[in-house]
């Protein structure tokens, strides 16, 4: 139950992009249509559900105070160590999806090196920091509730943009002026989740 | 040169990671004992900013040697209380609690796989009487905790102070920027024993018809930080529920309430006016000293009448 | 200074802003633009950050073997982002500027912009036009913080830089302003008077 809890409260009330406003980059350029935001979703889904337990871990065995020898608190380590772990499985990622999805490789262009600095993986590993997680499952299931809200907001988003290339938009607003204010509407929607305590 | 060669790509990952790791072991190290005493100096300005002996900016204003030199002058003792509001050890007066220990004792006060043992709750007294009491919690991006002092041997709030790491500039930081809500909190009671102890809550207290407040342990949440307000108020009342049975104990109520016993919650209650005849005669029956009670009723017995008064009647 | 530095130095400024343009550094646009004070700090150390590490990858860039280059490039820039918070804690004068500053530390490091102009740029140029080319970004990024930071301070709290100018006649600060949606807005409609100006830009 608490598992289950802790699941539906990081898809919806601790929603990366429209609580947390993370991960918003790759977020707007990659969600013009809804097949390759629809992938990146998936990347993100996966590299969070991949860094985050490995993060857990090391958060817990070595860099708390006194985890790994007594008396040695490697704790400012822990924003680089994240980052490398986080930049490492990227890396691997894109090396993957360019052997075998050569077309989603090449319309995810810049922005799958940029999952690296997506905040919303090393935002991932920075709340499961704080949030004191007591075991790895917890951690996991975090994960996924995380990296599914995210791919929810964006294919949504994706799915709006499609419909709105046929309105009629001031052209100085086209595209990029008018996905920003879809995206404060859609954030100032999904407050309606924030009072909801699980 | 082939830089995608295997094993060059292998050397200069690890050639490239051992040098930055180095480079901040040993800047973290060489720097290490600098970095402490101006977060010591930090922390002794932010609880005499707690206590009303100046401002924070004041104190910055001083410079860290002058910050040392006045806590020194002003500073009575030091120790930690457990959870029974007992006095366990002294603390030497020149030292103060780092927000890592901060966290430390907020895991013992949770319990739980994080928690290293009973918790040791730190009590600074300063020398006019002043009590300050440190809190911590998490906010929305990271750690908040701050310093809350009371007037001498009562549970009215002085004053108080409180520091963040990584809440939202003009909202959440608002916490330890803004020195009106850090003044909402003087003249306010903490109701340890109740609960909740303290609330933040949005519009604070409901007001009498002559703006009186109804209820004095509530104040208003910041707007726009709902949930640093609402962490806020967590590590509050964590650490005022922890805190609670030294700060009833040491109440000069206890003296007259001595033939009083168990209020509704079982805690020995403060001889104000919820002592009344009435609360102990109703509360004090037999039932609420029962097993279940009992440990509570001042280490007297299962079943034992904790009220010489009731005991008599029986 | 020739065409093609002077090109390098102020095309990021507004042609081709980081945020407006290439839809870069949104996140912390939206967190840190609440108060002017906190948007001026960190558009600060995102034009030092930027410019630093541009230059350091660049001096870098023919050693560093392809597959491993992103590590390679955060490493480095969350090393310096690193360096500059614990110089700063070390001393008495810059103890309270590195609290102010160790609140973004981590959005510092996420920042795509930093990242993103060392992938694009940085990575084959010369150092020099790599070090003017961040310094750029950095100061075109700071250029829409300062002007969300504005209007967001202004009618959220009624206040700039914490001083009063709207308050006093009984102004009441709208809490709509303060919350990050507003921001995006906010966003939006500078894109919107942007793209009316440069008429290229229009999808």
């Amino acid at each position: 139950m608490e598992y289950l809890s802790l699941f539906v409260k990081s898809i919806f009330v601790d929603n990366m992009i429209f609580a947390y406003f993370l991960g918003m980059c790759s977020f707007l350029a990659v969600s013009k249509n809804v097949k390759t935001a629809a992938g990146l979703g998936l990347a993100v889904i996966f590299v969070l559900l991949v860094t985050l337990p490995i993060n857990y871990l090391l958060n817990r065995y070595v860099l708390a105070p006194d985890a790994l020898i007594e008396g040695v608190d490697l704790s400012f380590l822990s924003f680089i160590i994240f980052i490398a772990v986080i930049a490492a499985i990227v890396q691997i990622v894109e090396m993957v999806v360019e052997k075998f999805s050569p077309s989603l490789y090449s319309s995810l262009g810049i922005f799958l090196p940029l999952i690296a600095v997506n905040c919303a993986i090393l935002g991932g590993s920075l709340f499961m920091q704080q949030k004191d997680f007591v075991n790895l499952g917890e951690a996991t299931v975090y994960a996924l509730g995380s990296g599914l809200g995210w791919f929810l907001a964006i294919v949504s988003l994706a799915a709006i943009r499609e419909k709105m290339a046929y309105s009629n938009v001031p052209k100085a607003l086209k595209g990029l002026g008018i996905t920003f204010i879809t995206v404060g509407l859609m954030g100032i929607a999904f407050m309606t989740f924030m009072g909801i305590s699980l | 040169m082939n830089t995608n060669n295997n094993l060059y790509t292998v050397i200069y990952t690890t050639l490239i990671v051992v040098v930055v790791a180095a480079v901040l072991a040993f800047v973290s190290q060489s720097l290490k004992g600098r970095q402490e005493a101006n977060e010591k100096a930090d922390t002794i300005s932010q609880m005499m900013t707690a206590a009303q002996f100046g401002t924070k900016a004041d104190f910055q204003k001083m410079g860290n040697a002058a910050v040392l030199e006045k806590y020194a002058a002003e500073i009575a003792e030091a120790y930690t209380v457990n959870a029974e509001g007992e006095r366990v050890a002294d603390l030497p007066l020149d030292k103060v609690c780092s927000p890592k220990e901060l966290k430390r004792q907020n895991y013992n006060i949770k319990g739980g796989q994080n928690a290293t043992g009973a918790a040791e709750l730190p009590v600074f007294v300063f020398k006019d009487g002043t009590t300050v009491v440190p809190v911590y919690g998490a906010g929305l991006w990271g750690p908040v905790w701050g310093y809350i002092a009371f007037e001498k041997d009562s549970n009215v709030i002085k004053g108080a102070y409180f520091d963040h790491e990584s809440e939202t500039a003009g909202l959440g930081a608002r916490i330890k920027d803004d020195p009106a809500f850090q003044a909402e909190f003087q003249g306010e009671r903490a109701a340890f024993g109740e609960s909740p102890v303290f609330a933040i809550v949005k519009g604070g207290s409901p007001k009498n018809a002559d703006g009186t407040e109804v209820v004095d342990n509530r104040i208003d949440a910041i707007t726009g930080a709902t949930m640093t307000s609402q962490g806020l108020e967590q590590a509050i009342n964590t650490w005022f529920s922890a805190y609670a049975r030294f700060f009833q104990g040491a109440a000069p109520a206890e003296a007259c309430c001595e033939n009083a016993c168990c209020d509704s919650t079982c805690v020995k209650a403060p001889c104000d006016s919820t002592c009344a005849k009435a609360l102990c005669d109703s509360a004090c029956a037999k039932p609420a000293c029962d097993s279940t009670c009992a440990p509570r009723c001042g280490g007297k017995p299962c079943g034992h009448p904790c009220n010489p008064q009731i005991a008599a009647e029986e | 200074m020739n065409a093609k530095l002077k090109e390098t130095l102020l095309n990021p400024i507004f042609k081709g802003n980081p945020i407006t343009v290439l839809v870069l550094g949104i996140c912390s646009s939206l967190a840190v633009t609440v108060t002017l004070k906190g948007a001026l700090v960190m558009a600060l150390s995102v034009i030092v950050v930027c410019g630093i590490s541009s230059l350091i990858l660049s001096l870098l860039r023919n050693t560093i073997p392809g597959r491993v280059r992103i590590i390679v490039q955060l490493v480095v820039v969350a090393m310096m982002v690193i360096l500059v918070d614990q110089i700063l804690k070390s001393f008495e004068a810059t103890y309270a500027i590195d609290k102010q500053l160790s609140v973004y530390i981590g959005l510092i490091i996420t920042n795509c912009i930093v990242m993103g102009r060392i992938e694009a740029f940085a990575l084959g140029n010369k150092p020099w036009p790599s070090f003017l080319d961040g310094i750029a970004n950095g100061a075109g990024y700071g250029l829409i913080l300062l002007i969300v930071a504005f209007f967001r301070e202004l009618l959220g709290s009624g206040t700039l830089f914490g001083v009063d100018i709207l308050n006093w006649m009984g102004y009441v600060p709208n809490n709509l302003v303060i919350l990050p949606p507003f921001a995006l807005i906010l966003l939006g409609c500078i894109v919107w008077v942007q793209r009316s100006i440069q008429k290229d830009l229009q999808e």
